[in-house]
Order: C-alpha cells, then structure tokens, then sequence
C-alpha cells in the first residue's frame, strides 16, 4: 500500500469538508465507543480486566522472541508449513510463488490489515494472480481502490450510489439498486462464486497461541471462515507480534478485543486453526501456510521506546475515542493503520521522514491511552518520536530541526535560566506581540502564527505580568 | 473552612509562563485563593517556564535546560501549586522521561512530582477543602481540560468546588471532556482541525444555555476564549482561579 | 525459499533476543468471570439471552421426540426441502434421514459425496440449511462452540443460508475456558475449532445492518432438555 502520510493535512482538510465524511463522523465512533462501554459492564471487574490484558501484552513484548519458537515448533508439530518473512518483498514473493505453484488464477483474502501494509494485492497482481477480498467493505474499498476508512467500516462513508456504480462496472451487480442489503446480496453472490471452487485462501491472524501453534481470527461475516474452509492451501499472515502466551490468554485478549472494536461479547465468528485438516476431513486446507512477518519490526523492538507499539491487537478503540480521528476519519493517516494505532505504528514501520506531520497531529488528549485494551501510552511515543524526529533517528529518519524553530526554542529556552535574561524577553516578547494590538485584543502577528488566527484572537499582552504586579505588590507591602 | 493559624502553611505558586505573560489575573487569583485558605503564598521571582511547549515541540535538549532551572528553583519547596493542569502534568509525569538518561536528575524530579499539585486537587484532595465559599448566580458548563482529567486523572474537584459556590449550578455540557482543540502548537500547526474541534467545544457550551464556561487549564483558556472574542464576542469563558475568587469576592460585598 | 525463511528466521530471533529486556512481573489479581456461581438453570438462560442478543434464534424442546418435530416444523415454515446434516455424537443418534423423509426433508451428508467437489457443490448451492450439534455452548456470550473433523465438517454451518444447531442442554458451560481446556486437553487438536455467535453479519454499507453476509442468515439454535 502506497504511504500518502505526507499529504496528511491537506487530505484532513477535504475530509474536514466532504459532507459524508463529517456524516459518518458524528455518529460512528460515539457510537461505538458507547457499545464497548456497555459491553465492558459485563465483567466482574472491569478494570483488572483492563490491566490484566495490559499484562498478557507486556508479557508479549518482554519474550518475544522465545514465544515466537514455541508458537512455531507447536504450530509444526500441528503440520503447519512456516515461513519466516525478513520484509514485505520476502512475504509477497513466498505467498505469489505459492498461489502460482499451486496453479491458482486467484485467491481470495479475509480482511487483514497485515496483507494492506504488504502491498500483497499489488504484488500478487504484478505476477498476474487476481486477488478478491472478501469482507464486504474491504471488497468495495478495493474495487474503489480507496484506503480503510474506519478499521471496523472500511467503506461505512461510502455513498451507496458509488457503490451501485462500481458493482455495476464490476460485474457484481446487474440490476440497479440503492438498496445496502441488495448490493449485500449482490456482493455475497459474487464472492460465492470465488470461493466455490477455491484453490487459495490468505488471511490475517487476530492472535497466535505459544503454547499450542494454533491462529486465531475473529470477523462477523464469515468470509474468513469460508477462506479457511473452502481452499487446498491456506495462508496465515502474522506479523510477529501477534502471538500470545497461552490459550487462556487469547481468550481473554478475544474478549477485550470483541468488546473494544465492536462492543459485541463475541464477534460472530472466532475460528481457531492448529495446522491443517486432518484425513478423512473433507473440507479444510490440506496445507496450511503461517507467514511469520518482520517488516521491521525486529528493529522496533530493539528499541525499549517503539517496542510499546507492538502492544497493539487492532481493536480500534483508540479511533473511536481519539478527537482528531473524529473529525478527519481515516484517509488522512495515508497508510493501512490510522488513527493513534496508526500513529504509533506507521512512524517505526516507515520512518519518521513522511510521518512528521502524522505524529503532531496530535493534541496529547491522552484518550487513547486510557481506552487502550494493550497498555500503549500513545501520547508518550508520539513525544518520543516528535523529539527523534527533530534529531533525525538514525534508524527512523526524520526531518530534523527547521532553523527558525530550533532557534526559537534556543533563545527561548537560554532566555528562561537567567532571572535577568527572562525579564527581558518577556518585555520584548511583550513589545513585539502588542505591536499588533487592537484595543485589547490582537488579531494577527507573523505568518508563522497564522494557524491560530485563523479563527482565533489573542488577548494583548498585559502592561504588566504576573511577576511585575507581584513585586510591585510586594513593594507597597513592605513600605506599609 | 480556612486553616487555623497553627497549620499555616506556606505554598510556592508555581506560574505558567503563559499566566505570567498574557493572563495574569488567573495568577493573582491563585494567590488570593491561597490567601482565603489561611495559607501564604510564596513566588519565586526566578522561575521562568517549564519547559512543555519544548518537550511537546521535539525540542528536548531545551526542555531539559528549562526543566532543570525549574528543579533548582522549586526543591526545597514543600507545596507547589500550579492554575494549569498541563504544565502540572509536565513536571510530575513528563520530568522522569525527559531524564531518563540523567539518573541524577531523574532522581532530583523524582523527588519534587508527589510535592506539585494543580490547584483543585490542591484544594480538594490535599487541603481536604471542598466549600470555599462565595457567591455568584449563575449556570456554569464546566470543560475538562485534558491534561488536567486524563493524564493527572483530576476531575470531581473542580466540579465540587464550583457546585459549592452558591447560587451557582453546574450544567450539563455535551463532550465536556473532549478536547477544545489546544493542544499547544497543535492549534498553529493544524489550524483546520483545531478549529472544527474549538467549534464544537463552544457551540456545545452555547447550547447548554450556561452563563459561563469554567475550566482548569490556561491553554485551554487562550483557544476557547480566542475563538469566542473572534465569534461570539458576548460568551464567557474563565479559569477556576478566577471564577472562584470572583465568586468569593462577591460574596464579601453582600 | 526455504533458505530465505531459515536465514530470516535466525536475523529475526536474533535481533529480538539482543534486544534489552525488562523482567516479566506478576500478573495482577483477575476475579472469577461472574459466570461461574450461576446453576444450570441461570446458564441457560444467559445463554439464550446473549444468543438473541446477537440475533439468533433459540428454541427449548423436552426430548429428541419433541426436536424431530420442532425440526420440522421450522423446515415447513422456512420452504426448506433439502439439507446437509453433519454426522457428529449429537445429530447422529438422530437419524436424520429417517426424519427427513417423513418430514419432506432430503437430507444430505458428507459421506454421500464421493469426493471434495461435488460436496462443495452441494454444499454452497444445493442445500437450504446444514444441520449441526455442538461441543459446547457458552452461556457469557451465547456462543456455540463447534470442533471440526471428520465428523463436523466445517461448511455445513457455514455456507447455507441457515444453520441448525442442536444443544443437548447439559453441554452448556459457564465460559470459553470450560469448553476450550476440556477440547485442548488431548494429546493432538483439532485442526479447527469455531466459536460462533449469531448468525453472519455486517454493517458495511451505510451502517445498514444486514444478515446472511457470507454465512447463514439464520441460526436457529434448539436446547434439548433431556439427552
């Protein structure tokens, strides 16, 4: 998936003034946000629920690598094929090679936020394999070849006379209808027709189980179910952080998952697959492949700071709560993670050099922090990857220090060590903002401050400050 | 309600250089609170700010110069009292990450976060004051300022401190604890954004038919009322040090 | 390919184990899910609550007797003429065929298909509903749990448009963790295991809830109350 982060404010601002968007924004994440509320009344306790599964995530990240061997040498023991990805080219060439070897002329996918950040479907299509997905919002998201807008309604703000269009264009559809539940119909007809004599099926995995090699996905179509069920040969793409200690643990991490992205108990359809069928199955994949994906994340790892970002299950509840996703939606973050998941995941996998803005768009509300069923301090990382960024990380890149603001920053920060020094920036800094007065407000200073006039004023800095009222106050005490 | 003299103590006003600068009044009533509770206030004439608009700007080698120069100034101080949630937050939560490879520093901002409060959970949860007195017939919307409600996890305070005020009620305001669209060089940086959100803080305060819209945090303050001189120049909107000391103020006249 | 893997797999394990690491702390104190203190009786009925809840259908039926007629008579009223019947521990004793015939069913099962294509076939176009027992059903969110093999196949409560379940009642259970320890406790697992709640879903379009996406529009599921 190409990264269009760069453009991130002028996408927010046509999304801040595309009506749809706005619609779909003033409804959606409140609503989700409150089902996942109610949902969580169903626990004894919510909050050890909630720091509980903090803790199943820490363990995670803290042995790593010795839960990604146990998950593979049960996920062999199961008959289970694994490949260990270094990078999107690595994961891509292995899945296009297999799909060819098995002479497959598609494949079809569940919805997989993993297979968007490969790029697989434009990998598989430059070897000339189609690749259908098959969630009903990831299916008309492809067909539009737009990003995931919400990662729960890939394509809930799309207007349904543009989905009428392309079904019509696509062959999906033959009637003409505005109804949702008949291009529903439509849709499933169509896919049917995929999975019906399918040779490969590729999905994501929600979680990986150490102690006994088994994948987990949760969906509520069942599309990953028919893409595990219907094919000869299944592939499963993890990236490596998905894995959890014990099954006891995945279910509790299924049941604050289900509950944060969708606020339902379950979602419809939780399947969990220890290799491939077994004789005398008749359905189910008779090779079931797991792509083990890096794609630099080992490098995230190694540091103590980004490593926090593999925390994350991608339940979305962040982009629920998160007032900046609220108002711009997903398109702005310009990668297959938006929101603050996106925030904090889209800077250590593709550098901060495309990502500055990504990581300032941020007003440090510290929301998703607090909703977070993973224990990631957003707001925390975002600092860490503002500062690395001003210092070009020589990992992540970065756009260093523009002069102005760097000297800026100097003066000012010099300036506030001296008693002498700050009292004299203070009169000066006084002086040139009151050039600008009007009366008792101002209403414009540089062109660097033009973002916040342009809706807001400021008042005129006072004759005198706090500190010049005390100590005359005080003088006046003392000559009483 | 106010400390007997025997308990007198003494409280360091720790300033937001935002206060010092454009909003003065709000320091000066944070000392005549401090006042009206039977405690002196003491100002150190050398702090200066305390480093968060550098921090949050990437700028840490500055913040770390600003952070330590507040250090010095305030540890010997027993109780530091601060009008703003954010710089609060800054020095009890950001100072340790800001020196995490300066252990002797670390220690040194270790040392002085339990000792900073912001004023509500100063008066609330420290003094154990939840009635200051004071006067003022009025609906207020109260806006949780975000630094103020989720990092430092300050929110009942102030409401108990306005709702015991008389006369004055506290109304209902939709998305009172979203954020108005501040922070910081936020509002600069992403204009379109912080707009939409100042927008729909104060069109929420609007209709929920208060007087006044109240709230803990100077930042928030400088947008919200920004926005409001620029387009509902007749609405209100001050901090709690000013809307209690006003309050206490008038109530001294009757 | 294979080298590629084995060459990534040892740069991957280790960059991670150079990594510094902090120690794995205790984990904090987790109360019992609420589930455990309720009887069978309390189980049953969150079951059927969290079931309905998340649009299926339940229905209690005495004995297998009042069951083959309950079956019936939901076939009747849903058109339905032909299905797909999985053969495990549960629908087998209830020689469904034989019911079939007399309630105007044609009942189809895995083992009349001689091979993988022609059961797809069947499967995906041929028949109206597929019938199924379950290994469990889970009262905390009204989730059956079904566990796949040559016995349970697993598009039968998949691919047609409605799925039958039958629930001996004695096999609901308070939580996931009942079902999936006493599944996961043998020597080898069960190469799919799905826990299903509701029928097939989506809001994709418009927020516009629609069932019957890419599985089942319906899930009818029936308790019996003595097995």
């Amino acid at each position: 998936m190409k990264l269009t982060t760069r453009q991130f404010k002028q996408t927010a601002r046509a999304e801040l003034n595309d009506a749809r968007t706005q619609k779909f924004l003033q409804i959606l994440p409140q609503r989700l946000s409150a089902l996942r509320q109610a949902a969580y009344q169903s626990f004894t306790d919510a909050d050890a629920t909630h720091r509980f599964g903090h803790a199943i995530r820490e363990e995670v990240i803290q042995r790593l690598p010795e839960l990604l061997e146990d998950f593979e040498k049960n996920a062999l023991a199961n008959g289970a094929q694994i490949f260990w990805a270094r990078d999107s080219a690595a994961a891509n060439h292995y899945i296009a090679s297999l799909a060819k070897a098995k002479g497959a002329r598609y494949v079809t996918k569940g919805k997989s936020m993993v297979t968007e950040e490969l790029g697989l479907n434009e990998a598989l299509a430059l070897e000339g394999i189609e690749a259908w997905e098959t969630d009903l919002g990831e299916f008309i998201a492809q067909l539009l070849g737009k990003p995931p807008f919400h990662i729960v309604g890939p394509a809930i703000n799309i207007a349904v006379e543009q989905i009428r269009d392309i079904f019509l264009q696509k062959g999906v559809l033959r009637e003409p209808t505005l109804d949702p539940v008949a291009l529903g119909k439509a849709a499933r007809q169509f896919l049917r027709s995929k999975f019906r004599d399918l040779q490969m099926g590729i999905t994501g995995v929600n979680m990986a189980v150490a102690a006994t090699g088994t994948v987990i996905n949760v969906e509520n179509e069942g599309n990953i179910r028919l893409n595990k069920s219907s094919p000869r040969t299944l592939v499963c793409v993890m990236s490596l952080e998905k894995v959890v200690p014990t099954l006891t643990d995945a279910l509790h991490m299924l049941r604050v998952l289900c509950r944060s992205a969708t606020g339902q108990k379950a979602g419809a359809y939780l399947s969990f697959d220890s290799g491939p069928r077994r004789p005398g199955e008749i359905d189910g994949p008779e090779e079931l492949h797991i792509v083990i994906l890096d794609n630099g994340r080992s490098a995230m790892y190694a540091d103590p700071h980004t490593r926090e970002a593999l925390r994350c299950i991608r339940c979305g509840a962040c982009l629920n709560t998160c007032p900046v996703y609220g108002q711009v939606g997903g398109y702005p973050y310009g990668w297959a993670y938006s929101g603050p998941m996106g925030q904090v995941l889209t800077p250590a996998l593709q550098g901060l050099t495309d990502t500055g803005d990504l990581v300032r768009a941020c007003t440090l509300c510290h929301r998703c922090k607090i909703i977070c069923p993973a224990g990631i301090d957003h707001p925390s990382l975002l600092l860490y990857y503002r500062h690395q960024d001003v210092q070009k990380n020589p990992r992540l890149g970065g756009r260093g220090a523009a002069l102005g603001e760097w000297l800026g920053h100097t003066l000012f920060s010099l300036a506030g060590t001296r008693y002498g020094y700050w009292r004299l920036f203070t009169k000066l800094a006084r002086l040139a903002a009151n050039r600008q007065r009007r009366g008792d407000w101002i209403h414009g200073i540089s062109a660097y401050t033009q973002g916040w006039f342009q809706s807001r004023d400021l008042p005129a800095l006072p004759e005198k400050s706090f500190h010049e009222r005390w100590e005359e106050s005080k003088k006046a005490e003392d000559k009483r | 309600m106010k400390l007997n003299h025997s308990q007198k103590k003494k409280v360091s006003l720790f300033i937001p250089c935002t206060v010092d600068l454009v909003l003065p009044a709000i320091g000066e009533s944070t000392a005549a609170l401090v006042r009206h509770l039977g405690c002196t206030p003491v100002y150190h004439r050398e702090q200066t700010c305390c480093g968060l608009m550098a921090f949050n700007s990437g700028f840490r080698q500055q913040a770390r110069r600003l952070a330590r120069h507040f250090i010095e100034v305030f540890e010997n101080d027993e109780v530091i009292v601060s009008p703003s949630g954010s710089c609060v937050a800054m020095v009890k939560q950001r100072y340790p990450e800001l020196f995490e490879d300066q252990p002797d520093w670390q220690r040194r901002a270790l040392a002085l976060a339990p000792r900073v409060f912001e004023l509500s959970q100063f008066i609330v949860d420290h003094l154990g004051i939840r009635d200051l007195g004071g006067a003022c017939n009025a609906k207020v919307a109260f806006h949780e300022s975000c630094s103020t409600l989720n990092a430092l996890g300050i929110g009942p305070q102030p409401k108990a401190l306005i709702s015991a005020v008389r006369g004055a009620s506290l109304v209902y305001f939709k998305g009172a604890d979203v954020c108005c669209g501040f922070g910081g060089t936020f509002s600069n940086a992403f204009p379109d954004i912080s707009t939409a959100l100042v927008t729909q803080k104060v069109n929420a305060y609007i209709e929920s038919q208060a007087d006044l819209l109240v709230m803990c945090d100077p930042g928030c303050l400088l947008n919200i009322q920004g926005f409001l001189h620029r387009r509902h120049p007749e609405r209100r909107a001050l901090h709690l040090a000013e809307f209690l000391a006003e309050s206490i103020r008038e109530e001294s006249k009757t | 390919m294979k080298d590629s893997s084995i060459n990534s797999r040892e740069e991957i394990l280790t960059r991670l184990k150079a990594a510094a690491r902090a120690p794995v702390g205790p984990r904090p104190v987790l109360p019992p899910a609420r589930e455990y203190a309720l009887d069978a009786a309390q189980m049953q009925k969150l079951f059927v609550e969290q079931l309905k809840a998340q649009g299926g259908v339940a229905h209690s039926v005495s004995d297998s007797a009042a069951l083959r007629a309950k079956l019936a008579e939901i076939c009747r009223q849903e058109g339905i003429s032909r299905a797909m019947a999985a053969t495990d521990e549960v629908v087998e004793t209830l020689d469904l065929k034989a019911w079939g015939a007399a309630a105007g069913v044609e009942i189809f099962l895995a083992s009349d298909f001689p091979e993988r294509n022609a059961y797809t076939q069947a499967v995906f176009d041929q028949v109206q509903a597929g019938i199924t027992g379950a290994d469990f059903a889970v009262a905390e969110s009204g989730t059956l749990v079904l566990v796949h093999n040559s016995r349970q196949p697993r598009l039968i409560s998949l691919a047609p448009l409605i799925h039958f379940a039958v629930v001996p009642v004695q096999r609901i259970v308070p939580t996931y963790e009942v079902a999936l320890e006493k599944i996961f406790s043998a020597g080898s697992y069960p190469s799919q295991v799905s826990l299903i709640t509701g029928p097939s879903m989506t809001a994709d379009i418009q927020a516009t809830p629609f069932r019957g996406m890419h599985g089942p529009q319906k899930l009818v599921v029936v308790i019996v109350e003595t097995w």
